[in-house]
C-alpha cells in the first residue's frame, strides 16, 4: 500500500517537474543556454501567482494572468542580455551566458528577499481537501496542480509539432542558419523560446506554490532537480525531459522510504538527484535521448 | 603604469593597520580570503576558460581539512593549513581527471551538483563535522587582528605571484590558446589534458589555502561557506573587477566587500544591488570594470600627450 501511494505521489510531481524542466530543455533546445536562473523564475511565478491572488482576483484568473506577465518578463530578458551578445557573434558566447543567467538568478532571488521577507508563504490552492480513490488519498491541491500542468504540457506539445510557429522553434533548434535560409527569422524565435520557457518554469511555480510553500529560496532546489530531469533526458530534447521528470521523482519519493535512518533520508533527498546528475554526465553527458554533441 | 598601480596598492595594503582599528580591519581580513578567492577563481574561469562553480566547495574543504588536523592531530596551524591546501588540491585534481571532456555548461553542472552534494553530505554527517553549528577552530596568533591581517596579506601576494608566474609562463598562454580553441590547441601540440589539471590543480590549492585562513581568523567553519549565494559573491566580485585579471578580481573583492559594509542601511538589497551591479558590468563592460578604466585612462592620455604634435 505505501508502495501504491508512493507511486501515485510520485505521477503527480513527476507532472509538475516535467513542466518545469520542459521549458529549460526548450531554452537549451533553441538558444543552446543553460539557463541557470530557471528556478529563480520559477520562484518570480510562485510569488505572482501570490500577489495576484492577494489582489482579490479569483483564483483562476490569477492562473491565467501570470501567463503573459511571465512571458513578458523573459521576452524583455533575453532582449537585454542575451541578444546583442549573440547577434555580434561575441568571443565565448557560452561562458558569458553561464555568468549572465547566475547573476540573473542571484538578483533575482537576492530581490525577492526583501520585497517578500524570508518567511514562507503559501497561495491558495485551487481546490481544498482531498481526493479519495479507493485507498489512496491525494490532496486535491497537487492533483489539480498536475491536471492543470498535464493540459498545458499537452499544449505545448501541440505547439511545438502541430503549428506553423512550433515547427519554425525546431527548425531553429536543429540548425538556426538553415533555419534562417528558409525564412524563420531566428532572433524572434530565440526570444519567442526564451519567453515560453519562463512561463513554464512559472506556471510550474505557480502550481507547486500552493503544494510546497514559496520562500526566496525555493528556487535552488527545484534549479537542480530541473538540471537534473534535463541532463537525465538528454539536453534540449523534449521527451527526454518528461521521461526524465518521472524518473526523478520516483527516485525521491522511493529512495526516502528505502533508506532506514529517517532524519538523515530526508537530509539526503536532495543528494539523490544530484549524484545521478554527476553520473549521468560521466557516463552518458548526452542523456538518455539527447544527441551526441557536435564538435565542429 | 600598472606596476606603479600595484605598488600604490602593496603599500596601502601594509599600511592599512595603521589607519584602520577593530571592525574595519576585520573587514579587511575578511577581504583578504574573497580577494584570494575571486582572483583564483579568475585564473580558472575567465583565463582557462573553465566555469566552476565548485570553488567556493574547494574552501569549504581546505578550512575543515585544516580544522581537522587542528583539532584532532594537534597539528600547528600553519602545517595545517598546508594540509588543507594540499587536500583541496588532492580532490581539485580528482574533479578535473573526472570532468575532462566536459566544457561550457557541462562543467558548469556538474561542478555545481558536486558543490551541493559536498554542502548536503557536511550538514548532514553531524558527528563528524557539527552540521549547521558549524566547527569551532583554534584561531591563528590567539585571534590578533594585526597579525591575521598581515599573515592574509602574505598568503594573498604569494598565492597571487604563483598564479601570476603560472600565467606568465609558457603555461599561461597554453591556457588561453585553449580557452579559444581547445582542439586546435591540442592540434599545435598542447597537452591541453596536463595544463587543464594544472589548472584546477593549482586554482583549487589556492582556495583550499584560503579557506583555511578563513577557519583560523574566523573561528568557525560552517556549510555556510559553501552556499551557492557564496559562489556568486565570488563570481560576482570576479566580473566586477574584471575576470580576466587577477589583480582586477582581487581588487573587485575588496570593492564588494567594502560596499558590503557601506550598504549596511540597505542591509537585505546589498546583494540585490551586486546582482544588478554584475548584470550591467557583463552588458557594458564585460572585461570587468578596472581593466576597462584601464582601457580608458591609457586612450585618454595617449590624446592628451599626442595633441601638442600636431
Amino acid at each position: 500500500m505505501i508502495y501504491l501511494s508512493q507511486l501515485a505521489n510520485a505521477l503527480v510531481i513527476g507532472t509538475l517537474y516535467a513542466l518545469m524542466s520542459l521549458g529549460l530543455s526548450l531554452i537549451f533546445g533553441v538558444l543552446k543556454l543553460v539557463n541557470f536562473a530557471h528556478g529563480e523564475f520559477l520562484m518570480v511565478g510562485g510569488y505572482l501567482y501570490f500577489l495576484l491572488c492577494a489582489l482579490k482576483l479569483p483564483l483562476w484568473l490569477s492562473l491565467v494572468l501570470s501567463i503573459p506577465l511571465l512571458f513578458l518578463v523573459g521576452f524583455i530578458v533575453e532582449r537585454g542580455f542575451l541578444r546583442s551578445p549573440y547577434q555580434k557573434k561575441m568571443a565565448r558566447y557560452d561562458e558569458y551566458v553561464i555568468l549572465v543567467t547566475f547573476a540573473l538568478g542571484i538578483f533575482l532571488q537576492n530581490l525577492a528577499l526583501p520585497i517578500f521577507g524570508p518567511y514562507n508563504r503559501q497561495a491558495q490552492p485551487l481546490f481544498q481537501g482531498s481526493v479519495r480513490l479507493g485507498e489512496l488519498v491525494i490532496g486535491a491541491d497537487r492533483l489539480t496542480g498536475a491536471i492543470i500542468a498535464f493540459f498545458v504540457i499537452g499544449g505545448l506539445l501541440f505547439f511545438l509539432y502541430r503549428t506553423y510557429y512550433g515547427k519554425g522553434l525546431r527548425a531553429v533548434a536543429q540548425s538556426p542558419a538553415a533555419a534562417s535560409i528558409v525564412g524563420i527569422k531566428v532572433l524572434r524565435m530565440r526570444a519567442v523560446a526564451f519567453g515560453l520557457g519562463i512561463t513554464l518554469a512559472g506556471i510550474a511555480g505557480a502550481l507547486l506554490g500552493p503544494v510546497f510553500l514559496v520562500n526566496p529560496e525555493m528556487g535552488t532546489s527545484f534549479a537542480v532537480k530541473a538540471f537534473v530531469i534535463v541532463v537525465l533526458g538528454g539536453m534540449g530534447s523534449i521527451k527526454g525531459s518528461i521521461i526524465g521528470a518521472y524518473i526523478l521523482a520516483i527516485v525521491e519519493s522511493f529512495g526516502s522510504i528505502l533508506l532506514l535512518d529517517p532524519s538523515r533520508a530526508l537530509a539526503y533527498k536532495d543528494a539523490y538527484g544530484l549524484l545521478l546528475l554527476v553520473i549521468v554526465l560521466l557516463l552518458r553527458p548526452q542523456g538518455l535521448f539527447g544527441e551526441k554533441e557536435r564538435r565542429a | 603604469m600598472k606596476r606603479l598601480f600595484a605598488a600604490v596598492l602593496l603599500i596601502l595594503a601594509l599600511a592599512f593597520p595603521y589607519y584602520f582599528k577593530d571592525y574595519w580591519l576585520y573587514v579587511g581580513i575578511i577581504s583578504l580570503y574573497y580577494a584570494m578567492l575571486a582572483s583564483s577563481w579568475s585564473m580558472l574561469a575567465g583565463q582557462a576558460g573553465l566555469i566552476s562553480f565548485a570553488h567556493v566547495a574547494f574552501a569549504g574543504i581546505g578550512a575543515y581539512t585544516s580544522g581537522f588536523f587542528v583539532i584532532h592531530a594537534q597539528f600547528p596551524l600553519p602545517l595545517a593549513m598546508v594540509f588543507g591546501a594540499i587536500a583541496s588540491a588532492i580532490i581539485g585534481f580528482a574533479i578535473g581527471a573526472l570532468t575532462l571532456r566536459m566544457r561550457g555548461p557541462y562543467l558548469a553542472l556538474t561542478t555545481l551538483a558536486f558543490s551541493e552534494i559536498l554542502r548536503i553530505f557536511i550538514t548532514a554527517e553531524y558527528q563528524l563535522t557539527q552540521g549547521s553549528i558549524g566547527l569551532q577552530v583554534p584561531l591563528i596568533f590567539g585571534g590578533n587582528k594585526i597579525y591575521s591581517y598581515y599573515t592574509g596579506l602574505f598568503l594573498f601576494i604569494l598565492c597571487t605571484a604563483v598564479l601570476k608566474l603560472v600565467l606568465q609562463s609558457r603555461v599561461g598562454l597554453f591556457l588561453i590558446a585553449m580557452r579559444e580553441d581547445e582542439d586546435g590547441a591540442a592540434t599545435r601540440g598542447v597537452n591541453t589534458v596536463g595544463y587543464r589539471l594544472l589548472a584546477f590543480v593549482v586554482t583549487s590549492a589556492v582556495a583550499g589555502l584560503a579557506g583555511g585562513y578563513y577557519a583560523h581568523v574566523v573561528g568557525l567553519v560552517s556549510p555556510q561557506m559553501i552556499r551557492l549565494g557564496e559562489m556568486g559573491l565570488i563570481l560576482a566580485m570576479s566580473v566586477f573587477g574584471g575576470v580576466e585579471s587577477l589583480l582586477g578580481a582581487a581588487l573587485g573583492a575588496v570593492a564588494l566587500q567594502a560596499l558590503t559594509e557601506y550598504l549596511r542601511i540597505f542591509a537585505e538589497w546589498r546583494l540585490a544591488i551586486f546582482g544588478a551591479l554584475v548584470l550591467f558590468t557583463l552588458k557594458f563592460a564585460p572585461q570587468g570594470i578596472l581593466p576597462r578604466l584601464f582601457i580608458d585612462v591609457e586612450i585618454f592620455m595617449k590624446r592628451w600627450l599626442d595633441k601638442p604634435e600636431r
